[in-house]
């Protein structure tokens, strides 16, 4: 299969060799070292190429009232600028993909998880009967930096020509409209769990302008490795791993991309009754392990001989631990908890805690 | 494309207390003759589709039209397909449901009765 790059790789290529393979994409996987990377996000500004995640324009009158009849999240009155996270659940409410809705003034922005596009692009043409919608699949011609840090929204607002202030002061999810290099782009705050975060979503022929313009802000450089590390850290659930039709939003720690007194979408019958009956059956959780040199995704947590949960992502903090994220059942699934990693991993794991939205007892 | 049964075209019957009904809100909507129904399927609901009732008198060059009780019920070509057979009851009471879609199409249907899949 021939891999896609993205519109940096050039740019990319003459500072790093060091490439891997993410959804039939070649992309960065180490810059410098990825504790380096990794605490520069923490404590000062870095950015990460993203271009290989989703990008779909949608235009249309009926946009947004579609979107809200199939999705989580209330997103009909969404004016421009604004934008709200939004789950697409099948009609047993089970997660099709998280998606980022942004109202753009001139389309329905959609960003949505690395190699899901397509399938969603089918997800709406299925339900879209006499709707006035267009979808368009814009990942290929665009691109996206993922700026992370507490200094990202002054880097960001260099690259931009625009006020920290502006960048800064975005609310959640929304949106604003800037120039880069002479190009037409978008920055979209998007935090990394409590991570200050935007995308600067842009067309390719100005992404290798923003990307040096970014370095000289002062920005680091982040391969994929340091991200999904702080990903994991922050508990951030990711599509294939953590999210999925295999889970329910409640279940993958996603109740505050749900609203629940919007009214009927796919998928509310049941996501509902799950919350009013508390028949939530497992808990995303964060992990610490102990003892053991390697963990992989899949890997079983035991307790008392039972298997009791699943090892679902892996990284390493830049102090050396390793850290993941698992399901663990509701009974387990509490701070403090050891489990036992099952054969032929040896050693423990400690629940750390919870995806930042939802745990028991909330 | 028809479709019919024993050689008589399918489509959507209204009852006759279900037209008596939408005659009392086209009457309030101000429209008392030529009182139309726009029966549609949209994507949404629990299940997936939901049914979309809308009255006016605008009839679509593609649209199959049946007068019933003295109402002119529409369908678009797009929800014929989902909506073949379908009957449109009205069921009153304190607690009747209002307007309920009988529809052989649907495989599963949502707990309220607005949504289905096929």
């Amino acid at each position: 299969m021939t891999l896609l790059r993205s519109a940096l790789y050039e740019t990319l290529a003459q500072g790093v060799t060091d490439f891997t393979h993410l959804h039939g994409w070649e992309m960065p996987r180490v810059f410098s070292s990825v504790a380096e990377e990794y605490r520069a996000a923490e404590s000062g500004a870095a950015v990460h190429d993203r271009s290989h995640a989703g990008r779909l324009k949608a235009t249309g009158t009926d946009c947004l009232d579609l979107l809200n009849r199939l999705s989580t999240n209330k997103v009909d009155e969404l004016a421009p600028g604004q934008g709200a996270p939004t789950i697409l659940t099948t009609d047993q409410g089970r997660i099709v993909d998280l998606v980022q809705v942004v109202n753009t003034g001139d389309c329905v922005l959609l960003l949505t998880s690395p190699g899901t596009q397509e399938a969603i692009i089918e997800w709406l043409d299925k339900y879209t009967i006499m709707d006035d919608v267009e979808v368009e699949d814009w990942t290929q011609n665009s691109a996206m930096l993922t700026m992370l840090g507490p200094e990202a929204a002054a880097a960001a607002a260099t690259v931009a020509g625009l006020d920290t202030q502006a960048i800064s002061g975005l609310p959640a999810y929304g949106a604003i409209p800037a120039t880069v290099g002479g190009f037409p782009a978008q920055v979209v705050q998007q935090s990394l769990g409590p991570l200050p975060g935007f995308q600067l979503v842009l067309e390719v022929s100005g992404a290798a302008g923003a990307w040096e313009a970014l370095l000289d802000a002062g920005a680091t450089p982040m391969g994929a490795e340091a991200y999904d590390a702080l990903r994991v850290a922050h508990a951030v659930p990711s599509h294939g791993q953590e999210m999925g039709q295999p889970y329910n939003p409640l279940e993958a720690g996603l109740i505050g991309s749900i609203d629940f007194a919007k009214g009927c979408y796919i998928g509310q019958e049941v996501i509902a009754r799950l919350d009013t009956y508390q028949k939530v059956q497992k808990h995303l959780v964060t992990l610490r392990f102990e003892g053991p040199a390697q963990v992989s995704p899949g890997d079983s947590l035991v307790h008392e001989g039972r298997a009791v949960g699943l090892v679902t992502s892996t990284g390493w903090t830049p102090e050396g631990y390793l850290i993941g994220m698992g399901y663990v059942r509701k009974a387990q699934a509490s701070t403090g908890s050891r489990l036992e990693l099952e054969a032929p991993a040896e050693g423990w794991a400690e629940i750390s805690g919870f995806s930042q939205l939802f745990g028991p007892g909330e | 494309m028809a479709i019919t049964q024993d050689g008589v075209e399918l489509g959507v019957t209204v009852s006759e207390k279900a037209a008596e009904k939408i005659k009392y809100f086209a009457q309030k909507d101000g429209l008392d003759d030529e009182v139309g129904l726009r029966v549609a399927v949209k994507g949404g609901g629990c299940s997936g589709l939901t049914y979309d009732l809308t009255i006016t008198s605008d009839e679509l060059p593609t649209d199959k039209v049946v007068e019933q009780h003295g109402i002119k019920v529409m369908v678009d070509k797009k929800s014929y397909i989902y909506l073949v057979g379908t009957e449109l009851e009205f069921s009153d009471g304190l607690n009747g449901k209002g307007f309920v879609f009988v529809n052989p199409n649907a495989k599963k249907t949502c707990g309220c009765g607005t949504s289905f899949s096929v």
